[in-house]
């Protein structure tokens, strides 16, 4: 029982290239999640009953549904109505979709937030609805939500790994192919632990600092 | 000229105004005074559209602010300070200044900014133009919110107790600059609690009562024995607000 | 053979599937409680070298995916320790190790939560160690706790859906053979889901009557 990491070496560059597929799935699908998010909290907050019950379901229906349920409904079920999206895509639009309800959260609780002067000052001023939100509420409301949006998004990064199951090689996928090459499964997938886990722990210090340089102008007026 | 006739505002079972009339023409300052809960914030909001009417009209420069259309050429006209500064926080003091008069009055941002630097100058804040409202102190800050006011060249200025929330020293830099701003004919109506200072600037006083306009006086007859003075409930504000 | 139409019997087959996703949540619940609380205590004990071992521990299964957890449980532990590990029994240790991490933390906050002072005051009194973890702080931890733990178990039964991918016949795996036989992906993965979220809002609605109730016992009643 002794641990022999040199036979993955020459499988470095493979898993290096799955690596760089899950960053490029993570950051679309947080981009996606942030739109999703943005619009999703804008509907749970505005004044229109409609839009705020059925921007609400959708936020609890994908929280409380298990994400890989989620993809193969997607995976499986947007060929049955025509829609042809490799794995990839799929993986980022189901992934953008999950976010988007945790990310709607996030938002929602950080446009609730804000001290109800600094809109009204906004009002006053003759801005139109539309800028008092863009100008205003959105900005706001996105400094103020850099950390949980970091949970959020390394959230994603560990859920990203579900998408090996509809065939994409991001990082679990490659490993599960040098897992079946090398017979080295325990070796490779302590490996693949250990670099998910500092992966998460650099995007973690990301967002501390990232949190810090938006926030420095805000002051009091976060917390 | 604004127009306030017989406004009405309810809060629940609270009546907060009660038939208020009140007539402001260009070039007067009007000072509103009144105890707390009298309702004389809740006027000001009304006249900005912040509050509903629940009765009566409220008219700037004959633009009716409870309809949708006309509140916001209303809003053109007229710009509020308010008593806890509410700048936006993600912008620093310029950007604060700026920002409706490049966004409502489509101004281009160059001659916006020359003009907002110009503001801030004018109130002693050239240096402070790009700092955040965190970096500034509260009488700052509320210099910052009368520029911002200011920089969309209203006809009409509204200010909510805008210095209660700032100490005494702070106070006298803020309420020196509303009396420059009175001697350059600015038409204001203020909320206040600094009798002095309304007695000073104002050119009329109006005194509020549990959401009612009971007196609406020049101020040299507000403050005489023989006028304002004589209503008791007015004698017992005004003694009562000197010894604070 | 093939059946590609819906049959009575496929109702039993989710009832099955059901049946195992909530019994392995149930027992792995149960078992990383256990394990969480007591890694917990060990902390509490400031056993030196353990409580190092154990935070680290705790920190690298939150911090990774947990299918990644599961492959290695359930390829690399056999391969590795030469031992024999069904799909069922590696879930068990997975998910319940997994629980236990997160447990652990919250525990961890709970206990955290409580001031220095009142423990301080206990062991002036001459309590032990003991007698102060169960009469002192347990109580109020517990109610601290439950809200956290909720949170947590609504979403460990979703995760109990990865267990699918090495073979476990949850209701995940269901809906996998439903879907290849009877290729209607919408209906499948749609019935999947709702039982899939009817569940995870009974247990939010036990741990919030729960929670209630220990509140209703530690509040003032009056004299």
């Amino acid at each position: 029982m002794r641990i022999d990491l040199s036979l993955l070496v020459p499988y470095l560059p493979f898993m290096l290239e799955g690596a760089l597929l899950t960053a490029q799935v993570c950051v679309l699908a947080l981009l996606g999640s942030l739109i999703v998010g943005a619009l999703m909290a804008v509907a749970r907050t505005s004044a229109n009953t409609l839009l705020r019950r059925a921007a609400s379901i959708y936020a609890d229906l994908f929280r409380n549904v298990p994400f890989i349920v989620q993809l193969f409904f997607f995976y499986y079920g947007l060929p049955e109505i025509g829609i042809y999206i490799d794995a990839f895509t799929t993986g980022v639009v189901a992934l953008s979709i999950a976010g988007g309800a945790f990310t709607s959260d996030v938002i929602r609780s950080g446009i609730l937030a804000i001290e109800p002067g600094i809109i009204e000052a906004a009002q006053v001023s003759g801005l139109s609805k539309t800028k008092v939100f863009s100008k205003i509420v959105l900005p706001v409301a996105l400094r103020t939500s850099v950390r949980p949006m970091g949970s959020v998004f390394i959230n994603l990064i560990l859920t990203s790994s579900i998408l090996s199951t509809i065939t994409l090689n991001e990082l679990t996928g490659t490993a599960k192919i040098v897992a079946s090459d090398t017979f080295k499964p325990f070796e490779v997938y302590v490996v693949l632990l250990i670099a998910y886990a500092t992966l998460t722990y650099l995007v973690s210090l990301l967002i501390a600092a990232l949190h810090r340089r938006l926030n420095r102008d805000l002051g009091e007026a976060v917390r | 000229m604004i127009k306030a006739q017989s406004v009405r505002k309810v809060f629940g079972s609270v009546t907060v105004l009660d038939g208020v009339d009140l007539t402001v023409a260009p070039g007067e300052v009007v000072s509103i005074l009144g105890s707390s809960g009298s309702g004389k914030s809740t006027l000001i909001r009304c006249i900005n559209g912040l509050e509903r009417l629940d009765g009566g009209s409220i008219t700037v420069d004959d633009f009716d602010v409870s309809k949708p259309k006309e509140l916001a050429e209303a809003r053109k006209r007229s710009g509020t300070v308010f008593q806890m500064f509410n700048l936006y926080p993600h912008m620093t003091a310029l950007q604060n200044v700026t920002l409706a008069p490049v966004e409502v009055l489509k101004r281009p941002k160059a001659e916006a900014e020359a003009e907002g630097r110009a503001l801030l100058a004018s109130v002693g804040l050239a240096d402070r133009a790009d700092a955040f409202p965190s970096q500034l102190s509260g009488g700052q800050r509320q210099r910052v919110g009368i520029c911002r006011a200011l920089a969309m060249k209203p006809r009409y200025l509204l200010l909510d107790e805008v210095t209660s929330a700032l100490d005494p020293e702070m106070t006298a830099d803020v309420l020196d600059i509303l009396a420059k701003l009175a001697k350059e004919g600015t038409t204001m109506v203020f909320v206040t609690h600094e009798i002095e200072f309304a007695r000073t600037i104002s050119s009329r006083v109006v005194f509020l009562e549990k959401g009612r306009l009971v007196v609406d006086l020049p101020t040299e007859q507000f403050f005489a024995a023989d006028g304002g003075l004589a209503n008791p409930r007015i004698a017992q504000f005004l003694s009562k607000m000197r010894k604070d | 053979m093939r059946y590609t139409e819906f049959t009575p019997f496929d109702i039993v087959l989710l009832a099955q599937g059901l049946g195992v996703s909530v019994g392995l949540f149930l027992a792995t619940t149960v078992i990383g409680l256990l394990i969480g609380t007591l890694w917990a205590v060990v902390r509490f004990y400031r056993v030196p070298v353990l409580t190092q071992v154990i935070t680290f521990v705790a920190e690298l299964l939150k911090n990774s995916p947990v299918l990644v957890q599961l492959f290695l449980v359930f390829f690399g532990f056999p391969a590795f320790f030469h031992i024999n590990l069904g799909p069922v029994e590696a879930a068990v240790i997975t998910l319940s190790g997994n629980t236990a991490a997160f447990v652990y933390v919250i525990a961890v906050s709970a206990i955290e939560s409580i001031g220095r002072d009142q423990i301080e005051a206990a062991r002036a009194f001459g309590l032990t160690k003991w007698q102060v973890l169960r009469h002192i702080i347990a109580p109020q931890a517990m109610a601290f706790a439950i809200g956290p733990l909720t949170g947590l178990l609504v979403n460990q039964l979703q995760v109990t859906s990865l267990i699918s991918v090495i073979g476990v016949m949850d209701l995940t795996k269901i809906g996998n053979i439903l879907n290849l036989r009877t290729l209607k992906p919408f209906i499948v993965w749609a019935v999947v889901g709702v039982l899939y979220y009817l569940a995870a809002k009974l247990i939010a609605y036990a741990g919030a009557t729960l929670e209630r109730r220990l509140r209703a016992h530690t509040a003032w009643k009056g004299l």
